[in-house]
């Protein structure tokens, strides 16, 4: 077969110029350590590298929202566990209060330390977290979330939890109203409260003794002193104002009174018509309100020692509950940041499987692409130098004219 | 027998020899010239002289000079020239067009995705101006995002506009070309011998005719041929050649179609009349692939803006007072174009978007057709060709199609476009941060004395005609999740309404446009309350919701990161399997080029050896003259 001189040319040039272009196409994926630089390059690999990018992204974000998250949480775990300082002082500052010797002044004195702490615990209650964000604004606040209203502190935001995203769904702020406005008032389960009276007795804040008994009903204890020498004392139980079975009980003081699941303490001489009550505790225990009202006892001179212990007593008790629902809330807070750690220790994962994956479908093996080009190159030094002899092959140069 | 007969046969055969080397010479100085072929001479010998001895012969004769021709390789090698021309040029095209899909950190995915990731940056801090900012930016970006690359479609339409343009030239001239050659043939048809470099010419000129279009060619008795395009046009026939040129598309001004001079007024073509050759490359990309890659682009715009303008509806804006969140981006309407030559100029055809996550990617083509019912209407998708029979107010793919008077005329045809034209057209709207609307329009709270463990888990405003004026509050009656509520208008401009409803555990409670969902278990007596969010500034709610758009199906049921996956391998493979036919019909056509060479080509190592050859045998040649001479010589001595 013939071949024409000049498509011998051609389609060694041709050859040649394409092997040429292999060398560099290989040669820009080794250099950009990319096999895949357009979506023709490997349409399926470009697809898997846009999801696995995106994915990545979005962990990103989602790792955002969960610092932003770990940020608020952990200011307010600090905050929490201030106040629960706080109340502890405050706590053992109405212990002391209760010594015996101590005077109206003195008491004064321990109400004007319990107004510090009060105003510092409002301080640490309106704190934001540096950009502006009240740490306990809830749903939301546009200025200060506790403020000082008339019949006490009111929260003036939106009860519960500012959220990140939905994934990851962190709380970004924390429930004002739940950590220093719901505690449970009494013992958790109902309230004891005394009457105006005039006797010496006081009463505990009570406990349950058998849950299934409880009713839920509000009672009273009404005593009645006999004119008779000595006098008899007796008690009369009455459940939402209406008489019950206990009347005439004999009262001893310090034993305890068992009404439908409760058992009560009165201790003391009771005068006749004093009285005292349980009602079914309410999630509505004000932290402040407890301090205020324990102020406020605190600076009322010329109270009885009947009414200084009881008043003593029920303030222990709801600074008790109050302290018991910070600690809850701290927990709480705790719990979410144990929950960010490992949401972290999750997106990680997901950015690394998502680089990983990105880099599986678009990245370049080197061994092999280098011993691709290692090839290409030998063949291509091989066809150069083949073209150059086989070109050089000519009759001409034979012909001596 | 004379002396002069040797004499005769010497010279003769130096003539033969001496036009031989001629040829030969002319071969090799023509061993580079494109299309030519290799030219032979042919030689006969001469009439014998009879004589009583028997026949004597008189030397040789030189019968003509011919060239190694083959009308089938020379056919087959302007074929696969067609169609690699074809292929080629719809590959190079498409590589630009593929420029517009951009992968990774430089495309519209990532792009889409950081401004998801910066709503996500503006829930961490609702009321944080610099976030917000920061969001609007991604906005701004991802719009000209959008525009670059349907920047980059444009610039291929003009690339594809003034390439048509130079090949409707050349084919121009090259067709005079040819009906001249035609004529310089038919009458050189008569002296007996083929002009073969005029052949060669016109083998040449229709070569280089059909990289630019295929043609098929018909001989004439007269030498002349004449010469059609696929469809029948004639171009050239014997000395008259007809011109083309481009005309506007019958919808889309921008776009040429080819089109017949004839006399004073032109004649579009239709697609089919152009199989192969350059001009069908690029008409090709033009018409088909070109439109696909805009819809795709416009089907993302389209989604991504209608559905962030949604969710921004549905916020609350820092604005003073707080108001529903205004447009973040918008896009060009979906437009109608009536072909030029309806019968109806102004027929009342409008088209408009009834539900944008179930648009695709595709214009559509409507045709008043006489053999369907009065009202009733051919609709054909152009991404797959799938026809069905549409009435006015009918929603297909998301689009609804509204025929309003002034009717359509029989055959009038009517392009459709929902999509195509967004992307170009996308554009950030907003240009004040605070216009962002991440708040929720409402905020519901557990009432403080609930007993149950009700908790809200989540708020979503689901309606934009929701009234954030109007307080919710949902009281359960038992703890089996009975519930009553009131709607109670904050402003007293409505009246208070109220109903009653079941709650049951992970469903939502659907009112006054919100859904609210609880967790937990609530007891009769708890209280919860919806009302209008106090503070927008510290409300993250819609800001989280523009976010989870990320993870939303808003394009025909994927995701914005998976349409665009899908977009990218679909081009990827179209490019793909464009250059993979482009490197095959290229290497036909060298293939056939390298066969009709080896026919009509020449070989230089050939020419050589036929010319040391014709050499010796002119000296050989001359030898007899030298012997005759030296006999006269002899005799006259």
């Amino acid at each position: 077969m013939r071949i024409a001189t000049s498509t011998a040319w051609d389609t060694g040039l041709d050859t040649l110029t394409a092997r040429q272009a292999d060398l560099q196409a290989l040669q820009d994926q080794i250099t950009t350590g990319k096999r895949v630089s357009k979506p023709s390059d490997d349409p399926a690999a470009v697809a898997r590298a846009e999801r696995a990018l995106a994915a990545g992204t979005r962990a990103t974000t989602s790792q955002k929202a969960v610092d932003a998250s770990k940020s608020a949480m952990t200011q307010v775990e600090s905050a929490l566990g201030d106040s629960t300082t706080l109340l502890q002082r405050a706590r053992e500052l109405v212990v002391a209060a209760g010594n015996a010797s101590y005077s109206d002044s003195d008491r004064a004195s321990v109400a004007d330390e319990l107004q510090q702490i009060r105003s510092q615990l409002l301080q640490l209650a309106n704190q934001t977290d540096g950009t502006g964000n009240y740490l306990f604004g809830g749903q939301g606040a546009g200025q200060a979330p506790f403020v000082e209203a008339a019949g006490g502190v009111q929260y003036a935001a939106a009860a519960g939890e500012r959220r990140t995203e939905s994934p990851t769904g962190l709380p970004l702020s924390a429930d004002g109203r739940a950590a220093f406005l719901s505690a449970r008032t009494g013992n958790g389960v109902f309230v004891t409260s005394a009457g105006a009276n005039g006797g010496s007795a006081t009463i505990d804040s009570g406990r349950v003794s058998d849950p299934q008994a409880l009713t839920g009903d509000s009672y009273s204890i009404v005593f009645s002193v006999s004119t008779a020498t000595p006098p008899v004392t007796t008690y009369a139980v009455l459940q939402n104002g209406n008489p019950t079975a206990v009347t005439n009980a004999a009262y001893v003081s310090g034993q305890a009174i068992a009404v439908d699941g409760m058992t009560l303490t009165v201790s003391g001489a009771p005068a006749d018509g004093d009285s005292f009550g349980t009602a079914p505790s309410q999630p509505t225990l004000s932290t402040f309100d407890v301090l205020d009202q324990t102020i406020a006892a605190l600076r009322t001179p010329g109270r009885s020692g009947a009414q200084i212990a009881q008043a003593n007593a029920f303030a222990l008790r709801d600074l008790d509950q109050a302290m018991n629902t910070l600690t809850t809330a701290r927990t709480s807070a705790g719990a979410v940041l144990n929950r960010i750690d490992s949401e972290t220790d999750r997106l990680d994962g997901q950015k690394l499987a998502a680089t990983t994956e990105r880099s599986n479908a678009e990245d370049v093996d080197l061994v092999h692409a280098y011993s691709e080009f290692q090839t290409k190159q030998s063949s291509y030094d091989a066809a150069l130098k083949s073209y150059a002899m086989v070109q050089k092959l000519s009759l001409f140069n034979y012909v001596n004219g | 027998m004379s002396l002069s007969s040797l004499l005769n046969i010497g010279v003769k055969s130096m003539t033969a020899s001496y036009a031989a080397l001629q040829v030969t010479g002319n071969n090799i100085a023509n061993a580079s010239t494109a299309g030519y072929s290799r030219q032979s001479l042919q030689v006969q010998t001469a009439t014998p002289q009879q004589t009583g001895n028997g026949f004597f012969g008189k030397g040789v004769d030189i019968t003509t000079v011919s060239r190694a021709h083959s009308a089938f390789l020379t056919r087959e090698t302007q074929l696969t020239a067609s169609l690699s021309a074809a292929d080629s040029a719809r590959s190079t095209q498409l590589s630009r067009i593929e420029a517009a899909f951009q992968t990774g950190e430089a495309g519209l995915g990532y792009a889409a995705q950081q401004l998801f990731a910066a709503f996500g940056d503006v829930a961490n801090a609702p009321g944080d101006l610099a976030a917000r900012q920061a969001a609007l930016a991604r906005v701004s970006d991802l719009a000209a995002k959008f525009g670059n690359a349907d920047a980059q479609l444009d610039s291929v339409q003009s690339g594809i506009t003034s390439e048509l343009k130079a090949s409707v030239a050349s084919i121009n001239s090259l067709t005079a070309q040819i009906a001249s050659l035609n004529q310089r043939i038919a009458s050189a048809n008569g002296s007996g011998h083929a002009p073969n470099d005029l052949l060669d010419a016109r083998d040449k000129a229709l070569a280089d005719l059909s990289a630019q279009v295929q043609v098929s060619t018909v001989p004439a008795a007269d030498g002349s041929v004449g010469v059609f395009l696929s469809g029948g046009q004639k171009l050239v026939l014997g000395g008259d050649a007809t011109k083309l040129t481009l005309v506007a598309d019958a919808y889309d001004p921008q776009k040429q179609q080819l089109a017949v001079v004839d006399g004073s007024s032109t004649r579009a073509l239709p697609d089919g009349y152009v199989t192969g050759g350059a001009v069908a490359g690029l008409l090709r990309v033009q018409n088909h692939d070109l439109p696909e890659a805009r819809a795709m682009l416009g089907q993302l715009a389209t989604a991504i803006t209608s559905a962030l303008n949604a969710q921004q509806a549905l916020g609350l804006d820092l604005g003073t007072p707080a108001a529903a969140g205004a447009a973040l981006l918008a896009v060009g309407a979906p437009s109608v174009s009536p072909a030029t030559g309806n019968a109806v100029a102004n027929a009342g055809v409008s088209i408009s978007i009834a539900d944008t996550s179930a648009l695709q990617a595709s214009d559509y083509e409507l045709v008043a057709d006489p053999s369907l019912p009065a009202g009733q209407y051919q609709l054909t998708r152009l991404s797959d060709g799938q026809t069905q029979t549409v009435s006015s107010g009918d929603v297909v793919d998301g689009l609804r199609i509204d025929v309003t008077a002034p009717l359509p005329g029989a055959r009038d045809r009517f392009l459709l476009q929902p999509v195509s034209n967004a992307a170009g057209t996308m554009s950030a709207v907003m240009a004040n941060p605070r216009g962002i609307a991440a708040a929720a329009p409402v905020t519901a709270t557990t009432a403080a004395a609930n007993t149950g463990t009700a908790t809200v888990r989540s708020l979503a405003a689901v309606d934009p005609s929701i009234n954030p004026n109007l307080t919710a509050t949902i009281t359960f009656t038992d703890d089996l999740g009975n519930y009553t509520w009131t709607l109670v208008d904050t402003t007293s401009a409505l009246p208070t309404t109220s109903g009653s409803g079941t709650w049951t555990s992970g469903q939502p409670i659907a009112l006054n446009g919100f859904e609210l969902k609880l967790d937990g278990q609530p007891k009769g007596g708890d209280v919860v309350g919806v009302a209008r969010t106090a503070d927008p500034a510290s409300s993250n709610g819609n800001a989280n919701a523009l976010l989870a758009l990320a993870d939303a199906k808003l394009v025909s049921g994927q995701t914005i990161t998976d349409a665009w996956a899908n977009d990218l391998a679909t081009i990827g493979v179209r490019v793909q399997t464009a250059s993979a036919a482009a490197d095959a019909s290229a290497r036909l056509a060298t293939d056939a080029q390298a066969a009709n060479g080896a026919t009509a080509g020449v070989n230089l190592d050939e020419e050589a050896a036929r010319l040391i050859q014709y050499q010796q045998a002119y000296q050989a040649a001359a030898k007899i003259l030298q012997i005759a001479q030296s006999l006269f010589d002899s005799l006259l001595k």
